[in-house]
Formats: C-alpha cells, sequence, structure tokens
C-alpha cells in the first residue's frame, strides 16, 4: 500500500512538471504573454499604490482616473487570459485522459489509509470506486488531487509562474487567477 | 527564467542589508517589499506543513484532533513570528486575516500528504 501511495505522490511530481513544461512551451515563454503580464504586474502595482494613497478622498478627478486604470488593467488581464485559455484547454484534455488511465489502473484499490474519518461529502472523493464499507481507505483519486494541490502551486511558485499577489488582488473575481491545481 | 530574474532584483532591493533568508530569521528585520515578507510566510506555512505531518505520522495522531491541533498550531506559529518575532504592523498586509490565509490551502493539502502517508507507512499494516 505504501508503495502505492509513494507512486502517486511521484505521478503527481511528474504531472505538474509536465503541465508547466507543457503552458512554458505553449504559452509562458511567448513574447505576448511576457508583455501582457508585465504590463498586467505594473499596472495592478501603480492602482494598488494610488488606491493607498487615495483611498479616503473623494475627489472626482482621482475618482475616474483611477476607473480608467481599473479598466484598462481589466481588459489586460481578459486579454492574458485568453492567451493562457487555448493551450490550458489542451493541456486540460491531455490531463484528463491520463487521469483516466491512471483511475483504470488503481480502480478498485486501496492506496491508503486515512488517518481520520472523512466528512460525508468528501466520503465519494476518498472512497470512490473502493469496496467495502471502510471511509478510512483512500481511493487513488482523493490522494492523488491532494497530492496536485500541493506540489503543482509550491513548482508554480518555485519556477515563478504564479501570478503575483498585486495581480491577482486587482483582478477581481472574474479574471483573478484560479487556482490550477483541480484541470 | 523569471525566478532569476526576482532573486536578483531581490539581491538589488536588499543591497546593505541581509539576504531574505537571512533577514526571515531576524528578529525584528526591516520587510521594505511586502511580497518578500508573504514569501517567506508562504515557504515557512509549507515547511510547517511538512513537519507537522510528519509528526502526526510518527505519534500517530488519529481523527479530527489531528486536523485540529494542525490548524491551531499553523495559525498559532504564524501569529507569533508575525507579531512577536518580527513586529510587523499587520495593517500594511490588510490585516492580520490576510497573514493568516496566506498559503494556508497549499500547506494543508502538503500536511495531509505526508500525514496520510506516513500513516499508511507505520501504522496501517497492522491494523489491516
Amino acid at each position: 500500500m505504501w508503495g502505492d501511495s509513494l507512486l502517486i505522490v511521484f505521478i503527481s511530481i511528474c504531472t505538474a512538471f509536465l503541465g508547466e513544461g507543457l503552458t512554458w512551451i505553449l504559452v509562458y515563454r511567448t513574447e505576448k504573454y511576457q508583455k501582457l503580464k508585465v504590463e498586467v504586474e505594473r499596472q495592478s502595482k501603480k492602482l494598488e499604490k494610488r488606491k493607498e494613497a487615495h483611498g479616503d478622498s473623494l475627489d472626482k478627478q482621482h475618482k475616474k482616473k483611477i476607473e480608467r486604470e481599473e479598466e484598462r488593467l481589466k481588459n489586460n488581464n481578459r486579454d492574458l487570459s485568453l492567451v493562457k485559455m487555448k493551450s490550458m484547454f489542451a493541456i486540460g484534455f491531455a490531463f484528463t485522459a491520463l487521469l483516466s488511465m491512471f483511475n483504470s489502473i488503481f480502480d478498485g484499490r486501496v492506496v491508503a489509509k486515512l488517518p481520520f474519518y472523512p466528512i460525508s461529502w468528501i466520503q465519494g472523493l476518498s472512497h470512490r470506486n473502493l469496496p467495502g464499507d471502510d471511509y478510512t481507505d483512500c481511493s487513488f483519486i482523493f490522494l492523488y488531487i491532494l497530492c496536485t494541490m500541493s506540489i503543482r502551486q509550491n513548482i508554480q511558485k518555485l519556477l515563478g509562474f504564479a501570478p503575483s499577489r498585486a495581480a491577482s488582488k486587482q483582478g477581481g473575481a472574474l479574471f483573478g487567477a484560479p487556482p490550477a491545481q483541480f484541470k | 527564467m523569471s525566478t532569476k530574474s526576482k532573486s536578483s532584483d531581490n539581491v538589488t532591493k536588499s543591497n546593505g542589508n541581509d539576504s531574505v533568508w537571512k533577514r526571515a530569521f531576524l528578529p525584528n528585520a526591516e520587510w521594505p517589499d511586502k511580497e518578500e515578507f508573504l514569501d517567506v510566510i508562504y515557504w515557512m506555512r509549507q515547511a510547517i506543513g511538512i513537519v507537522l505531518g510528519l509528526c502526526w505520522g510518527l505519534l500517530p495522531l488519529k481523527g479530527f484532533l489531528g486536523l485540529l491541533l494542525f490548524v491551531i498550531v499553523n495559525a498559532a506559529v504564524i501569529y507569533v513570528y508575525v507579531n512577536n518575532f518580527q513586529s510587523v504592523d499587520e495593517e500594511e498586509y490588510g490585516g492580520m486575516w490576510e497573514i493568516t490565509k496566506e498559503g494556508f490551502m497549499t500547506s494543508f493539502a502538503g500536511f495531509l500528504v505526508t500525514w496520510i502517508i506516513m500513516f499508511t507507512g507505520l501504522h496501517s499494516t497492522s491494523e489491516l
């Protein structure tokens, strides 16, 4: 069982690197992306500073300026997500195929023992396709998702591909970078 | 690629001062760049998550108590580090909540993975 769980950690490290590598080839290294990223980051920081400086003032001129800049940032953010989108779709498809392959390999196999009793809405995931009623048995998909959540984001951050805090904060809910781990 | 440029940024920013690593372990260090400090908090969280996962797995701690203790210890360590060790003005970072949130989910996932794997390897075979 231990071998299986370590294998899953290894698989998710590999897929995280593979995913980041593919995204680098398709997106990160393109000039358009790099330009937009620098632009968005610069604007976000500028906007944040301006908001801090004039946060409480009700000056109409300042407000208008801030609004105009917000609009520009929004447009840039949209372009950025469009650039990302196409390749994300391609990678998403590839990963779904990979995931279903691993799923069938580990089908019905208990890969780990949970040290806690999962709450009911997690049981569907942690006990997926497993025989028996022992809900502390852990399925492949649950461990894989957990591994991906921690490993992928850390690798992104380590390689410097994660969006900066200012950009994701200013991007707001609409175009804020969604956590990419569940693809 | 961008890490390189980032680290060279750090070097120029902390010119005359110490490196980020050194400052992270120095009490009441100066943090001119907010991002740097938040990065320190982020990576500290990840380390805490993995260390606690290893400990809980070795002990072994089980059940809801393990999860609860992780959340408490994790938040407490960061709180003490920010308030007492570094004495940072939390308002500059958008309040204590923003600092508490920083990297929490990733650290929680890392903690769960190490806890589950240690527990599986050391304690589950005897029960099966």
